[in-house]
């Protein structure tokens, strides 16, 4: 078992390397100079003394493999430098953010399960009744109609035309209400068919027959034994939505004006601030390979078989 | 049996979505009471800039400047003149030497008295923080010569030295201040910092110490919106009193409401057409001419810009003193000037010269889509005209301009931020600067513009530069298309927002709301 950990401990500082040397390779290659966007960020015109003063300060004069070389010497031990913009260390940058996306996420996740709960479980109940088919419906609906354009059209009806909720930002329980629902309504359906297909495969299990013959009640076996066989796979799809939310919904984030790291990060690319962006992918890496490493662990504990191959 | 499981599902699913919309009323009574509690007048307002820090030096001077908590030693006022402020007087002794008298009796918002040598101080640190101040500046010494008194010497003559202290990047703050960790920086602006959320909102009260006319509302709340339509939303929804930067295309639907008043203001940017003068075939004036009086700049105007925007005659608006307001018409048609140059139609009613079609390359980018639907405007009226235009979008305009092959592209610029063309002229026509991308080479401009730097007496400048843009109006190494305005939407309950033609003015002490 210490083995696999550790195996698996050197597949991840090996992913993350790569994907950082890749990052970092990339946006060297793609268009734009960081001194030029900051000092022209107001369309004012600027010298070429200005614009190389300005490279010197950030270390982008220096060659590209000084530059990589100061970034992995960096990212060893831990520092990710500070961003071009607002000069603070990156680490803060990101972690400041961090609160912001995690409570996006979780509630955004929150509205995915209720949704699934409410529609997988009735859905089921009535199959092929009218319930049933305005869920797969509003399934099509949830898969087909773009975040930013639910987004708007929550604000304009909740916020605009009655003025329900806040339009934007974030604060209150209120503020989250929207951008939650943007973010877990899409989901929330899709998963609802997923738990309702499920649901009704396990019916025809046979140990539900056996159950109904040890003469259970109905609710006992929808509970205990329909639905916690049928919540499983749909647990798994909801754990990895939820790794991909927590490096923040970019464009949820952005329409709702919530400060969190989707927003950052999109700010920060338009401003090509390298440093900011190269952590972000680190960090999102990090969380990636490291949710996985931990369900990989889980399943090794779990089947004994895993270990030994 | 199977059925009343079902209503008890029901019945539970029902129970707990009734107990969620509870929560969020609850949420909403709370806000009320603490609303009717405060009875001093507050606004809030949406901006699309996000500071990210409040540090009056540096990248983020523009914003800063933006909440009403800073100030310069000089002012611009709507005609675009330079003004006192934080200096009441200035005298320029000679060419390099000038004497700037500051207000007495101005606190900073922690308490301390400005004088001289803190002026001074912060004036280093700008320096020192941002590159583009050295050029703006250009400061060899300066010196404190009474508690009220600084005398400043620059390296070379350079007669916009006041205008320029009107830069943002300039604010006079208490230098100590700015570092601390515990405190936001002391400015000396008619508000103060009260709380800053970085990426969420800046609130600022009222400095009851101020030195001059008290601000009417006693908080103003920013908040950051980049998106367009959010900022719109928050605005229709009533989050924000006013909201700056509405995107063109809804002003309509504010013009439809009659709480909200939509204000525009003429803005010191120009949307213009850079000439490649290095490209073989804009090296002639004539070809230049055919693009420049081919551009439909009216239906630009009111189809593109939705009548925001006024035509451009010149680099620099006409609401500036020295904006030029007539253009100068070239003599000839299309036609003729095509023929005197050695070009002939084809069958294909294409000009040809010596075998090759006259085919041009047009670069534009997306950080400004108007400018992208110019270029397709100004490609079909050439086309109609027999010369083939084709649009290449790229991702950094300013790269491609310095790496890539062109011969036409969009471009835009603020002409003149602090209401002097002297800036502007030297990094952007000077034969010998980087920044001159049309490759634009006139020894007798660059005399011009020299002379421009020494000459001190305003109107005799305000002549120069009319002089300098008949020049550029000749030599044509660009085409100015238009000045867009500023849109703002603003409830109206909302008083003296004015908008003005600088952007960084937004927030002043006589902004107020009524109920």
């Amino acid at each position: 078992m210490i083995l696999f950990c550790l195996k698996r401990m050197v597949q991840l500082i090996l992913v993350i390397f790569l994907v950082s040397t890749l990052t970092f390779l990339l946006l060297r290659l793609a268009p734009g100079d960081p001194a030029y966007i900051l000092l022209t960020a107001h369309d004012v015109p600027v010298s070429e003394d200005a614009l190389t003063a300005l490279q010197k300060e950030l270390g982008l004069s220096e060659s590209l493999g000084s530059q990589y070389i100061q970034w992995i010497k960096g990212v060893v031990t831990w520092q990710f430098g500070a961003s071009y913009v607002s000069k603070e260390p990156v680490i803060e940058e990101l972690l400041r953010r961090v609160p912001a996306t995690l409570e996006l996420a979780m509630s955004g996740l929150a509205v995915a399960v209720i949704i699934t709960l409410i529609i997988g479980i009735s859905t089921a109940i009535y199959a092929n009744g009218w319930l049933d088919m305005t869920g797969r419906l509003m399934a099509l609906l949830g898969s087909s109609i773009p975040s930013f354009w639910l987004g708007f059209l929550l604000i304009y009806f909740f916020s605009v035309q009655n003025g329900w909720l806040p339009s934007m930002g974030r604060g209150t329980l209120q503020h989250l209400i929207l951008p939650a629902t943007t973010l877990g309504l899409g989901m929330g359906t899709i998963y609802a068919r997923l738990l309702r297909t499920s649901m009704l495969e396990m019916l025809n299990q046979p140990f539900i027959k056996a159950a109904k013959a040890r003469g259970l009640s109905n609710r006992r076996i929808l509970v205990f034994h329909v639905f916690k066989h049928a919540f499983l796979p749909v647990m798994t799809l909801l754990g990895t939505s939820f790794a991909s939310m927590l490096g923040g919904s970019i464009i949820v984030e952005s329409i709702f004006s919530w400060p969190g790291l989707g927003k950052y990060i999109v700010e920060s690319i338009n401003m090509r601030d390298y440093p900011v962006i190269q952590g972000y992918v680190i960090f999102t890496s990090f969380l990636f390979v490291s949710i996985h490493i931990v369900v990989d662990m889980i399943y090794a504990l779990l089947d004994p078989r895993l270990r030994v191959h | 049996m199977k059925n009343s499981v079902q209503r008890k599902m029901l019945g539970f699913l029902v129970v707990f979505c009734s107990l969620i919309l509870s929560l969020s009323g609850c949420a909403k009574d709370e806000e009320a009471d603490t609303a009717a509690a405060v009875s001093e007048k507050k606004a809030t307002l949406a901006f699309p800039w996000s500071p990210t820090s409040l540090d009056p030096h540096g990248n983020d001077s523009w914003e800063v400047m933006r909440s009403g908590t800073a100030e310069t030693l000089v002012k611009l006022n709507e005609e675009l003149e330079v003004t006192p402020w934080l200096a009441k007087e200035w005298t320029q002794e000679n060419d390099k030497t000038w004497v700037f008298k500051l207000e007495e009796n101005v606190r900073f918002h922690n308490g301390k008295t400005m004088d001289a040598a803190s002026v001074k101080e912060s004036l280093m640190r700008s320096l020192e923080k941002d590159t583009k101040v050295k050029d703006l500046l250009q400061v060899e010494s300066m010196e404190v010569l009474s508690e009220n008194e600084l005398k400043i010497v620059t390296k070379q003559p350079n007669a916009a030295l006041a205008a320029h202290l009107a830069d943002p990047s300039t604010i006079i703050a208490d230098v100590a201040t700015i570092e601390e960790k515990n405190s936001y920086p002391a400015l000396t602006g008619v508000f103060k910092f009260k709380q800053f959320t970085k990426d969420e909102d800046l609130i600022v009260e009222r400095y009851e110490d101020y030195w001059g006319t008290q601000a009417l509302l006693s908080e103003v709340t920013i908040k950051f919106i980049p998106d367009g339509n959010t900022r719109l939303m928050a605005l229709q929804s009533g989050d924000v009193d006013a909201a700056t930067d509405i995107p063109i295309d809804n002003i309509s639907l504010l013009k439809k409401n009659e709480t909200f008043d939509v204000l525009t203001a003429p803005s010191l940017r120009t949307h213009l057409l850079l000439f490649n003068m290095n490209s073989p075939l804009f090296k002639e004036l004539n070809l230049r001419q055919v693009i420049d009086r081919s551009i439909p700049r009216e239906d630009i105007i009111l189809s593109i810009m939705m009548g925001q925007g006024t035509e451009a005659k010149s680099p620099f608006p006409e609401i500036l003193p020295f904006g030029k307001g007539e253009r100068e018409e070239t003599k000839g048609s299309v036609e003729q000037l095509m023929e005197q140059s050695g070009w002939k139609k084809n069958p294909d009613a294409i000009w040809e010269k010596e075998g090759k079609a006259f085919e041009i390359t047009l670069l534009t980018f997306p950080q400004r889509p108007e400018l992208t639907v110019m270029a397709e405007a100004i490609q079909s009226e050439l086309l109609a005209k027999g010369m083939k235009v084709n649009i290449r979008q790229v991702e950094n305009i300013d790269e491609a301009l310095i790496n890539d092959e062109w011969d036409l592209s969009m471009y835009s610029m603020l002409t003149a931020h602090t209401g002097d063309p002297q800036y502007f002229l030297n990094i952007f026509y000077r034969s010998d600067s980087e920044a001159n991308i049309s490759h634009y080479a006139s020894s007798h401009l660059d005399d011009m513009i020299d002379e421009l730097n020494r000459t001190v007496d305003s109107t005799k400048r305000n002549q120069l530069a009319l002089q300098i843009q008949e020049v550029i109006n000749q030599d044509l190494p660009q085409s100015f298309i238009v000045h867009p305005k500023t849109v703002f939407g603003v409830r109206n309950n909302v008083k003296e927002f004015t908008p003005h033609p600088i952007e960084y003015y937004y927030i002043h002490s006589q902004i107020d709301v009524t109920k």
